[in-house]
């Protein structure tokens, strides 16, 4: 095949940001234009459930990467300008008002949109979604002090918009079917703290479904399924995940199920098609993996895919959730391991959860424990083969186990 | 930019290898603390605040000549203090570190030879 001369990049989140970062960075030096829907210089998004709510940052300092930064690469940034179609078979790309535009190849970097709670109400214009920048700022405009606040689901996103809601004098009520979430992720003794660390601090915590959303005079009245009461609130904020943005893909006939399927290389399959981020799924993967660093790692990969390069390796994966002034942190997936040893004691708040397969590491998760995350990254990701006892000795220096 | 003069930050064994020192503002007489780092054998440093958020680096996790941030986990190069991964995208002040008799000796201000 020959090499690329023009490459369109179609999204602006951090896994298109890093995909042109990344391609530049191996040389590669045609045309590159990124297409994105939004108007304005592409953000990154974590801030926007803490500090953007918050209003301790503005979208200045939010910036995945400075005006300057696409001219010196050499990127042309098309904002406000959303694709209608690829047309790989042709070597382009059709945008929204009609025009078209060349590329050789293309990487899709669509990412989602947030799930819309699948009850009657639940498209009322009281019921947030928190995705994009505009989403935070018409949100934060509803987080006023004694607001009442339901947020629906108790995942990331949900607890994180939760705490944020808390913090800014909110009455909140925070809604799960699921007694303990993220349990699966993390494990029952991190997911156990963290969530019962929500009514601590004053919020109120429901283990229900939501039936439907009402409209009444001043507010809206949450209905409750399994709990069977309700609740009235002024805001509900849904964050019961997202849907992957296939829509492209799929008319153009690329292989979706539960996302664009990506071989190594990000590859689809179309052989001038890949796709990145939260949009991808990678064949042989139950889930998307829809997390910063793992969108930056697409990025990387993609870059060697489209070149024709070896692929690296790519490490364990890596999340944080900031809430309650807590930061939880979690490398690989706790349902990967097969017995959990824990490290330091839960009643003091920060502890590390190492899960075990074997003799190898194959996860943690830790709250407020940084330097333990970063030596478990490593001992997963060289395979090492720990002694749990320093594992579980606080007093014990996990580098030792990577020193051999 | 203004050169204060050098300080004594640690005799040579008192940073264990991939540890740093947080030298504060008042010692250094600058804006930010001063993260003095040992790793490979050698002393490096380099402002103390992350360039991206508010975390200390000094805290970080050093290795193979860089220092990753504890908070969101972007990379510096020890010696040039040049971001290598995001979300970092400015550097880090680097300054000039020096061992002379046994001792590491910090010199706020002046830039490190890269």
């Amino acid at each position: 095949m020959s090499a690329p001369r023009g490459i369109a990049v179609v999204g602006a989140g951090l896994a298109a940001v890093s995909t042109c970062d990344a391609l530049r960075a191996r040389g590669y030096d045609g045309e590159l234009v990124l297409y994105s829907a939004e108007h304005g210089l592409p953000y990154d998004r974590p801030p926007l459930s803490k500090d953007v709510l918050l209003g301790k940052s503005r979208r200045e300092d939010v910036l995945l990467r400075p005006a300057q930064w696409y001219d010196e690469k050499g990127i042309e940034l098309r904002d406000g300008t959303p694709v209608r179609a690829i047309r790989p078979r042709e070597g382009g790309l059709e945008l929204a008002d009609g025009t078209r535009a060349t590329a050789d190849r293309i990487v899709l970097a669509t990412g989602g949109t947030p799930r819309a709670l699948p009850v009657p109400g639940g498209d009322d214009p009281g019921v947030h979604a928190l995705r994009t920048w505009e989403d935070a700022e018409r949100l934060r405009e509803r987080l006023l002090p004694g607001a009442r606040v339901a947020v629906v689901g108790a995942g990331l996103i949900g607890a994180e918009t939760a705490a944020v809601a808390h913090a800014l004098g909110c009455r909140v009520t925070l809604i799960d079917p699921v007694p303990v979430p993220l349990a699966a992720v993390v494990g029952d003794e991190i997911a156990s703290a963290l969530h019962s660390r929500h009514s601590a601090e004053g919020i109120e915590v429901l283990t229900a479904g939501v039936e439907r959303i009402e409209r009444r005079p001043g507010g809206l009245l949450v209905r409750l399924s399994g709990y069977g009461g309700s609740v009235a609130v002024d805001t509900v904020v849904a964050g019961i995940g997202i849907r992957p943005a296939i829509e492209l893909a799929e008319s153009a006939g690329l292989i979706v199920d539960n996302g664009i399927v990506v071989r190594p290389g990000q590859r689809t399959s179309h052989p001038n098609v890949f796709a990145v981020g939260d949009v991808a799924r990678r064949d042989g993967h139950r889930v998307r993996h829809e997390h910063w660093e793992a969108a930056q790692r697409d990025g990387e990969a993609v870059a060697h895919g489209v070149l024709g390069l070896a692929v690296p390796e790519a490490g364990a994966s890596w999340f944080w959730s900031d809430r309650h002034g807590s930061r939880l942190e979690a490398v690989g997936s706790m349902a990967d391991a097969e017995r959990r040893v824990l490290r330091g004691a839960v009643d003091t708040g920060a502890f590390t959860v190492f899960g075990l397969r074997g003799d190898r590491v194959v996860a943690a998760a830790a709250v407020d424990r940084p330097r333990d995350i970063k030596a478990a990254r490593r001992i997963v990701d060289r395979g090492v083969v720990v002694d749990e006892g320093v594992l579980s000795d606080e007093s014990a220096d996990l580098r030792t186990l990577l020193k051999r | 930019m203004t050169t204060n003069s050098a300080v004594r930050v640690a005799a040579v064994g008192d940073i264990e290898e991939g540890e740093a020192l947080k030298v504060p503002a008042e010692t250094t007489g600058r804006a930010d603390a001063i993260a003095v780092f040992h790793d490979g054998g050698a002393y490096y440093a380099l402002d103390d605040t992350c360039s991206h958020g508010q975390a200390s680096l000094s805290d970080g996790w050093i290795e193979g000549g860089e220092v990753e941030c504890p908070l969101h986990s972007a990379r510096f190069c020890l010696k040039s203090g040049e971001p290598q991964c995001m979300p970092a995208t400015l550097a880090q002040r680097t300054h000039r570190v020096e061992v002379r008799d046994g001792e590491v000796w910090l010199h706020p201000g002046e830039e490190s030879a890269g």
